[in-house]
């Protein structure tokens, strides 16, 4: 069954955030490693995923409704 | 008793080989923990100033923390320190791997070493027996070498060793002191000390079951709860799987890959130096004592570059250090440099510099091929890279120049290469650059050991929810990355703080808070169930601020000011392409944050804490000493 979430590309990540980010179809249950197959994004380019605020992992999955953020490596060492 | 160390700190005077146990009190640990914060203790107390970095007179602490060898994922670092004989100030340089964890095993929490040995030495201590051996066999070789023959001489192949290379026995100064082969104490030039005092390296070995705990039940919860979220928390996911590589690409992403010497932040061959190029070469994962992260990426070759494997493998600094910043996209000849400078026992991030900022005087035709036997090393050119590391390392021709790091060399060549020397406070800056992350600005303006990228967290993370993970240290608002407002300031002065408690308690940055596993309330569960204190993060928080106090009073009183609380013109300039076209630090931005940095901190304009700040800070023995 089709639902949305809100989806927020971070720093560089934002070239790959689709027109519809704001209600971001998926379907249910899918993880967020699909999302970034489906968007395009290597795995290695993204360092932080929050659902609501809460940081999780790419294998976390999504029902609709969530807000969903990703950010790039941006630190160092 | 103690718990978690031992309230033993070894003195050892190199003059007449002699040596003797410190054992202070309780207070005493509380007050400074470990890390920079004895460090700077001894410093302040016992170095006078003016002291010659590489005179008898420096003295080398090399100092644990009261939680260091407990088991628990990146509790493995230790810190030296000393007079810095790039900058004159206070110098602090951390290492992971397995040194610090055996060194407390063998029987102390830090070691004190003055004076000069009138002859090469090593130290080799096992459990808590100490001896001043003989290096003639020892003293030329390089660091693998050296570590296989001091476990022979001491007939313990589970030795653990801190040494230095040829290039700190020649007194390179931004030679390094190396940890089995891979693990650097890299920057401020600590191997040039160690070879000023004639001591090639410390070996130690001890029982680790001999390290009590106060609460070994909760310490293994602990563990356990660490060790299973780093295997479900995104970041330590990534570190695990991709290392510090994976930041080539996210850097060069947002247009702020270090590139020529800070003339560019996009680096066309950045993938061929990232990830996709390196895994070409991996060969495995490395790390450190009981660290469930593994972020360490050994690689190996045969052409056609032979590279050893037991010299690990280039670590984000290294591979933007020897590539994009001297324009080299040949991954190969990147690692053969890092394997080439663990060898030598070089600092990457300074020898990498220093061969930019000679590439681009080649480029500018201030030094010419007759400079260097008839050969020109542009941006690019790998091969003439490579005979520059080797030449620093032997200090041969240009070399010898180039070995006593930009700024002195600037100096030497003339001819407006000044123009093309940055450093602050005489350190070799590392490989971020600053106008995309503004915070990073400030911690290499005021970082006391000269440019320095650890010493808070790079702001981009704290962008949007990030700011989560900094709420409890009270920023609560998303940090802009590029802003330099009085938020920044704030989020700059407490950044600090969290990641200086890191290295006061010698926690690797890629395993804790703020955005990592060990989230701040474990760390303190962490030091209470190690040692019994009945402390908390306030406690914690204020022996770092104090330690931090101590390094600014340490340089103050070596001179420094304002005026050295500075950046450098290319970071002034815009960025002239890329995704960050046309950002720059502006000048009186960053004076007015540092003013302002200054005020939070309880400093006077000067820069200098204030009586009031000091006795605060249980520092009253400090009042007359700026």
């Amino acid at each position: 069954m089709g639902k949305q979430i809100r989806l927020e590309l971070q720093a560089t990540l934002k070239r790959f955030l689709p027109a519809a980010c704001e209600d971001y179809p998926i379907e249910c249950g899918i993880r967020v490693r699909d999302l970034l197959e489906q968007l395009g994004i290597a795995e290695y380019e993204v360092n932080l995923v929050f659902i609501n605020g809460v940081p999780t992992n790419l294998d976390s999955t999504l029902q609709g409704g969530e807000k969903v953020a990703l950010y790039p490596p941006l630190g160092g060492g | 008793m103690p718990y978690g160390y031992h309230g033993r700190i070894l003195h050892v005077n190199l003059n007449d080989s002699s040596y003797q146990i410190e054992e202070p009190s309780e207070n005493f640990y509380r007050t400074y923990v470990g890390g920079g914060g004895l460090g700077a203790y001894y410093l302040l107390k016992d170095l006078k100033p003016g002291t010659d970095p590489l005179g008898a007179d420096n003295i080398l602490v090399v100092a644990l923390s009261v939680v260091t060898g407990a088991p628990l994922s990146g509790f493995s670092r230790y810190t030296i320190a000393a007079k810095s004989p790039l900058t004159g100030g206070f110098a602090e340089t951390e290492a992971g791997g397995y040194f610090g964890p055996e060194l407390k095993f063998s029987g102390y929490d830090a070691i004190v070493i003055k004076g000069k040995s009138p002859k090469p030495v090593y130290l080799w201590i096992k459990d808590g027996k100490v001896e001043i051996r003989d290096a003639a066999a020892v003293w030329g070789l390089e660091n693998g070498d050296a570590l296989d023959r001091i476990r022979e001489e001491v007939n313990e192949p589970k030795a653990r060793v801190a040494s230095i290379g040829p290039a700190g026995e020649r007194m390179v100064l931004v030679s390094n002191v190396m940890n089995e082969c891979g693990h650097a104490n890299g920057r401020t030039g600590m191997g040039a000390v160690m070879g000023s005092k004639n001591l090639k390296a410390i070996a130690c070995r001890g029982d680790s079951k001999k390290l009590e705990f106060a609460d070994p039940d909760k310490v293994k919860e602990l563990v356990s709860w660490h060790s299973q979220r780093i295997k479900e928390h995104q970041p330590n996911i990534n570190f695990s799987k991709f290392g510090t590589p994976m930041f080539v690409m996210g850097l060069n992403a947002a247009g702020i890959l270090p590139t020529k010497n800070f003339k560019e932040g996009v680096f066309e061959g950045a993938e061929k130096i990232g990830v996709p190029g390196l895994e070409k070469i991996l060969k495995r994962a490395g790390t450190c004592y009981r660290c469930a992260v593994g972020c360490k990426r050994v690689v190996e070759m045969q052409t056609p570059y032979d590279i050893n494997p037991r010299y690990g493998g280039p670590e984000y600094e290294c591979l933007a250090a020897f590539g994009s910043f001297c324009g080299i996209d040949d991954i190969g000849a990147v690692a053969k440099a890092n394997e080439m400078c663990n060898r030598y026992g070089l600092d990457v991030i300074g020898a990498g510099a220093i061969i930019a900022f000679a590439m681009e005087c080649f480029e500018e035709n201030i030094l010419t091929e007759a400079d260097n036997d008839g050969r020109k090393v542009l941006f690019g050119d790998t091969e003439g890279m490579l005979d520059l590391v080797n030449k620093i390392n032997t200090r041969q021709g240009l070399g010898d120049i180039l070995a006593q790091g930009v700024k002195r060399a600037a100096n030497k060549i003339g001819n407006g290469a000044d123009r093309f020397a940055f450093t602050i406070k005489g350190q070799e800056i590392p490989m971020h650059d600053p106008r995309g992350k503004t915070g990073v600005a400030l911690s290499y303006a005021l970082s006391p050991t000269g440019a320095d990228h650890v010493e808070t967290p790079h702001d981009g993370t704290f962008a949007g929810d990030g700011v989560n993970f900094v709420k409890p240290l009270g920023i609560l608002d998303p940090v802009d990355p590029v802003s330099f407002d009085e938020a920044k300031v704030r989020f700059f002065k407490l950044g600090q703080l969290s990641w200086s408690m890191n290295n006061l308690l010698g926690i690797c940055n890629f395993v804790a808070a703020p955005f990592l596993a060990l989230k701040y309330e474990k760390i303190e569960e962490a030091v209470r169930a190690i040692t019994g204190w009945e402390t908390n993060l306030w406690e914690i928080m204020r022996a770092t601020e104090r330690s931090e106090v101590m390094m600014r009073v340490f340089n103050n009183r070596e001179g420094f000011g304002p005026e050295d609380d500075k950046l450098f013109r290319r970071l002034h300039e815009p960025l002239p392409d890329g995704p960050s076209k046309g950002l720059r630090i502006d000048e009186q931005d960053l004076k007015k944050a540092i003013q302002l940095y200054y005020d939070m901190m309880g400093w006077d304009s000067a820069g200098k804490p204030t009586r009031g700040k000091l006795y605060d800070l249980n520092l009253e023995w400090l009042a007359e000493a700026q």
